[in-house]
């Protein structure tokens, strides 16, 4: 009878269950604040660009990924499967027109229907700022911005998109700005969650990031915040309402430069709570157009709010403000206290400059940057402290008012990134964005609370994790009622059981069956195989007085085993066969002759093990 | 008044009573009323307003609960009475918050399981002073971490080290720990210090050496202190007397004087020169109350009276004296306090290092009290505070006053305003309360 070896069948399962690999090439991910964001997944054979940022502190090539990484194998577009974008921060999607239109990529974009939205805005004002105003060349232009948002696939929270038959992609909620999302890429039955940028505490108007126990084989999340212990939005919103609740208690005028959505939209729900509450008389403006082209977008969005705004839209739009009114350009020189939101959020230009302008001088005035500026921008300068600012015109402009910076950026920190750990289960963590020699203090933790490898990969570095598929095969019920033959424990899903059987890997599928079936499936020959061994041992008795002892020996030691002592010199084990012999000159040296078939093979290589270690001294021969 | 009015204010009272918010913030108002004699009613109605106003945004909102209300009412309040507030909350609740440099503190955590110790870096809004408009950085850093087996009661650090020494309060060994400097974020452990004549399993009190070199005063009760020298373990003092008293405070006031504080209120000098010399001054205390000591040192000052010792009883009593006289208090108050907790556990009584005469306490309930003990009396009298910290029970995911209490406190070392504390939710919070006396001049 024959059967495969057990080794080889090991060696077959080795070979059918190729442990897979996710690879991540992290092309880019700077350190604190404005960095750029761009990770290439490989999963299953297909490749995915996860965010494509632009560095805001650089002004040359560094301010792109290195696609050449890439390109130098070919064209993006045969390379890359998919993109997706997470968000609509620059530092997340600022080299996409880059990327599809210089370099040259058609296939598809994956972005929420937010960003979708306000992604094209951003990046036309940022193209205004870099090529009008500061006369850069070599930028991409309004058209690449429309032809790149052409290739934009829009993506719903929660919906599973089929990218092509094997790649799948979900969308999870963020938190973070308006449309941020956490994307699942799934082939077969790898999967990666990637989270971009989140927050895992809302805030007044948008919720917290959540994911299901989806499991996935690697979870890549930032870690920019990771090392820090954030303090309350409250008291932050609390030192906003105070510097603004001064400034106006002694006459003064407060400009909040934003951008159109996000922060702006936050600040403005705090301030009317603030003005309700506290009974305040003095007016606040919001820029013209700001507010309908707001209010339009979080109609639009409203599902991406958070449940308290979602809950009350019905009755009353939270986006529609009592206290805060139009603002009109003449209004800026009306004397007395007045609180104005104004765009651009950089003061770059328009409305928010020109108030600027008029209010730098008087130093009983505020100015509130609620976020980060680009350098070359006078909000960049005032808040590195710069007193006098070169205008257009040459003229100078004295800063005398109080200048305020203020972040409002919500991201995960240290506590976050645990409990998306704890929602989502991942057998790997990877955290980009991070210095990985500030975080080993993070990286041992999540080892030691997770039971999970934890990685931190620096710029351009490629992280290989090895996965573990579980392979399914189909096993005959003959086999089955075999095994159950057998007896022994029942089944335990906890207790993983030894069964031998053959494997046969044919037609795309996995079938475990008895070695008769095989043989007969596969129209093959039984084959015996013997394994023979010769054991030496030294013991000063005749030959047939040896075998005798030996009978004893194994008698004592084998307890419920068929031993037979043969009329013809032999001892049978099952079917294992001892044979003694010596020669002339040596009549103490016994050369003992074991043989065995494969199917007793264990029993076997334990006999000559035993019997190698010689007969015991007190035997009777019988 | 009807009998409408009169049922109203029965109902007012009675919230002032459930509310200890309301009476305190009746305290604070105190200097500043015009109505004398009236005043409870007064600040009941400030209240009552305040509560009727909620109502009002209740119905506008259609959905603001009055939980809500309570905490608005205190946020708007802070706006106030505090120059700066920030709030963190730890992952894990710690019960020691010690400096370990001018800008860093460590905390730890002291579940019975695993734990972790902390060294976090304070925001740096909190040190530029010029300029503290255009510094946005509000948040802690993590700069080192490093796990712990057993529990955290008592951390402290080494002058002039990277080290900090622990103590899990169940027996008399010390952990030492090597913070760790730029190159890695881990904190080490490095030793293990023992106690010569280790007597009991209740933990043990640990002060760091002042001067000379690195060196550590711990014990469990009085007749177990013991220095050691920190590298080599070496016992350099031992006390040597036979004082089984359970030890609740201990503190260097010079290079080699000691002020050691037993739970039952006796104070101890020691001079770790003269192992012979222990004075004893035994404070006649109550029977069941336990003591616990905060010391005011001036270490480049001679002079006796410019060390003061303030003893917190669990009766809510402090007793003032200085080292001229330690047996005769130089002034005593009954403090205003209404316990929340039994447990004697986080008692905590510390001087304010950049201000005269000021003392804070904590322990009792969710709040940290400052009081001025300049108008205090040699005779027992009770004093109202001269601030009060409330934020811990107002902490953002769930209002409940009465499971709030604070786990410790620390000043600022030169911001004379400046405490951070910590509560028994995680919560860290760094403040620096308005000073209404100079606010209003």
């Amino acid at each position: 009878m024959a059967r495969v070896p057990k080794v080889l069948l090991r060696g077959l399962l080795g070979l059918a269950v190729t442990p897979g690999a996710v690879t991540l090439d992290v092309l880019e991910g700077a350190g604190q604040d404005v960095g750029r964001s761009c990770i290439l997944v490989s999963i299953g054979g297909k490749n995915i660009m996860l965010d494509c940022g632009m560095h805001m502190g650089f002004n040359d090539d560094r301010r792109f990924p290195d696609f050449s990484y890439i390109t130098q194998q070919g064209r993006l577009t045969e390379f890359l499967d998919c993109v997706i974008i997470s968000h609509f921060h620059l530092d997340h999607c600022g080299a996409l027109p880059y990327m599809s239109e210089m370099v040259g990529y058609d296939g598809p974009i994956y972005m929420t229907h937010p960003t979708k939205a306000i992604c094209p805005i951003l990046l036309e004002d940022f193209r205004k700022i870099t090529v009008d105003k500061k006369g850069e060349t070599n930028f991409f232009t309004s058209q690449m911005i429309k032809d790149c948002m052409k290739k934009v696939v829009p993506l719903n929270l929660h919906q599973t998109v089929q990218v092509d038959d094997e790649l799948e992609i979900k969308a999870y909620y963020a938190g973070h700005v308006l449309g941020a999302a956490m994307v699942q890429i799934k082939v077969g039955s790898e999967s990666v969650v990637y989270t971009g940028d989140y927050n895992m505490t809302p805030d007044r108007h948008l919720g917290a990031a959540w994911i299901d126990k989806c499991r996935p084989d690697i979870l890549i999340s930032e870690s920019t915040y990771a090392t820090t212990i954030r303090d309350s939005k409250r008291c932050r919103e609390r030192d906003f309402l105070k510097k603004v609740h001064e400034t106006v208690e002694r006459g003064g005028k407060v400009l909040i430069p934003v951008f159109a959505l996000g922060r702006a939209q936050e600040l403005c729900i705090l301030l009317e709570t603030f003005w309700e509450r506290m009974n305040m008389k003095a007016p606040i403006y919001f820029s013209t157009g700001l507010t309908e082209k707001a209010n339009h977008y979080y109609k639009l969005f409203i599902t991406w709010t958070n449940q308290k705004i979602r809950k009350t839209f019905v009755q009353r739009n939270m986006f529609e403000f009592k206290h805060i009114k139009a603002f009109d350009r003449s209004y800026a020189d009306n004397p007395g206290p007045m609180v104005v939101f104004a765009t651009p959020g950089m003061l770059h230009a328009g409305q928010s400059l020109q108030i600027f302008k008029k209010w730098a001088g008087n130093e009983k005035n505020m100015i509130i940057m609620p976020g980060y500026c680009v350098q070359g921008t006078i909000g960049h300068k005032i808040l590195n402290g710069q007193k006098k600012l070169e205008m257009e015109n040459r003229q100078t402009l004295e800063v005398k008012l109080q200048v305020e910076y203020m972040s409002f950026s919500a991201h995960a920190d240290a506590k976050g990134i645990m409990q998306l750990i704890r929602m989502a289960e991942p057998r790997n963590m990877l955290l980009v964005h991070g210095e990985a020699k500030k975080m080993e203090f993070l990286k041992d933790k999540i080892e030691q609370e997770f039971t999970i490898n934890c990685f931190m990969p620096a710029n351009g570095e490629t992280t290989t994790v090895i996965t573990n598929p579980s392979v399914p095969v189909d096993i005959s019920l003959n086999l089955l009622k075999r095994e159950m033959a057998l007896g022994g424990p029942l089944p335990d899903p906890k207790k993983p059981r030894t069964m031998h059987g053959t494997l046969i890997m044919k037609d795309n599928s996995l079938r475990l069956v008895t070695p008769e079936q095989a043989l007969k499936e596969l129209g093959l020959n039984e084959h015996q195989l013997r394994f023979t061994c010769r054991v030496q041992l030294q013991d000063p008795h005749s030959d047939p007085d040896t075998l005798s002892r030996i009978y004893t020996h194994l008698k004592s030691v084998l307890k419920g085993y068929t031993i037979q002592h043969l009329p013809d010199g032999t001892v049978m084990v099952e079917s294992i066969v001892i044979k003694v012999s010596s020669s002339a000159e040596e009549p103490n040296t016994k050369v003992l002759l074991l043989s065995w078939s494969y199917q007793d093979e264990d029993l076997g290589s334990f006999l000559s093990t035993l019997l190698k270690k010689g007969l015991p001294s007190g035997l009777s021969s019988m | 008044m009807d009998v409408f009015a009169s049922l109203f204010m029965f109902w007012l009272v009675n919230i002032a009573h459930s509310l200890t918010g309301c009476a305190l913030q009746s305290c604070s108002d105190l200097h500043s009323n015009p109505l004398g004699g009236n005043t409870a009613a007064y600040l009941l109605l400030i209240k009552y307003r305040r509560r009727y106003r909620s109502c009002l945004a209740v119905d506008e909102m259609g959905e603001t609960s009055s939980v809500e209300n309570e905490f608005d009412d205190w946020f708007i309040e802070s706006l106030k009475i505090y120059n700066n507030i920030h709030e963190y909350q730890l992952e894990h609740p710690t019960r020691v918050i010690e400096w370990t440099s001018e800008k860093t503190i460590c905390v730890a955590g002291y579940s019975s399981d695993k734990n972790e110790i902390l060294e976090l870096l304070l925001p740096l809004k909190l040190f530029s002073d010029d300029n503290q408009g255009l510094c946005a950085e509000r948040d802690f850093k993590v700069v080192h971490g490093g796990f712990s087996v057993g529990s955290i009661h008592c951390l402290k650090h080494i002058p002039g080290t990277r080290c900090v020494v622990t103590n899990d309060g169940f027996n008399s060994n010390l952990q030492v720990w090597d913070v760790g400097g730029d190159d890695c974020d881990v904190i080490k452990r490095t030793g293990v210090l023992q106690l010569k004549s280790a007597s009991s399993d209740k933990g043990v009190k640990i002060a760091p050496g002042l001067t000379g070199g690195p060196c550590v005063l711990h014990g469990s009760q009085i007749s177990d202190i013991q220095l050691t020298e920190l590298t080599s373990g070496k016992p350099l003092y031992s006390l040597g007397k036979d004082i089984p008293d359970l030890l609740s405070s201990l503190q260097f006031v010079s290079g080699s004087v000691f002020l050691a504080c037993a739970c039952n209120g006796d104070l101890y000098v020691g001079d770790t020169r003269k192992p012979s010399a222990l004075q004893n001054n035994p404070a006649g205390g109550r029977e069941g109350v336990h003591w616990c000591m905060g010391v005011k040192t001036d270490l480049f000052s001679s002079d006796p009276s410019s060390c003061s010792v303030a003893r917190l009883s669990s009766a809510c009593q402090v007793v003032v004296s200085d080292l001229r006289d330690l047996r005769a208090p130089l002034c005593q108050a009954q403090l205003h306090v209404q316990r929340k907790t039994t447990s004697d556990d986080f008692m905590k009584v510390t001087w304010a290092p950049a201000l005269d005469n000021c003392l804070a306490v904590s322990g009792f309930d969710g709040m940290v009290q400052i009081y001025d003990t300049a108008s205090w009396r040699p005779e027992l009298m009770e004093f109202q505070p001269l601030f009060i910290h409330q934020g811990h029970m107002m902490s953002d995911d769930q209002f409940d006053t009465s499971s709030a209490v604070v786990t410790t406190h620390v000043w600022h070392p030169s911001r004379p305003r400046t405490v951070l504390s910590a509560a028994v939710d995680g919560s860290v919070h760094v403040w620096d309360w308005v000073d209404k006396a100079t606010a209003s001049c």
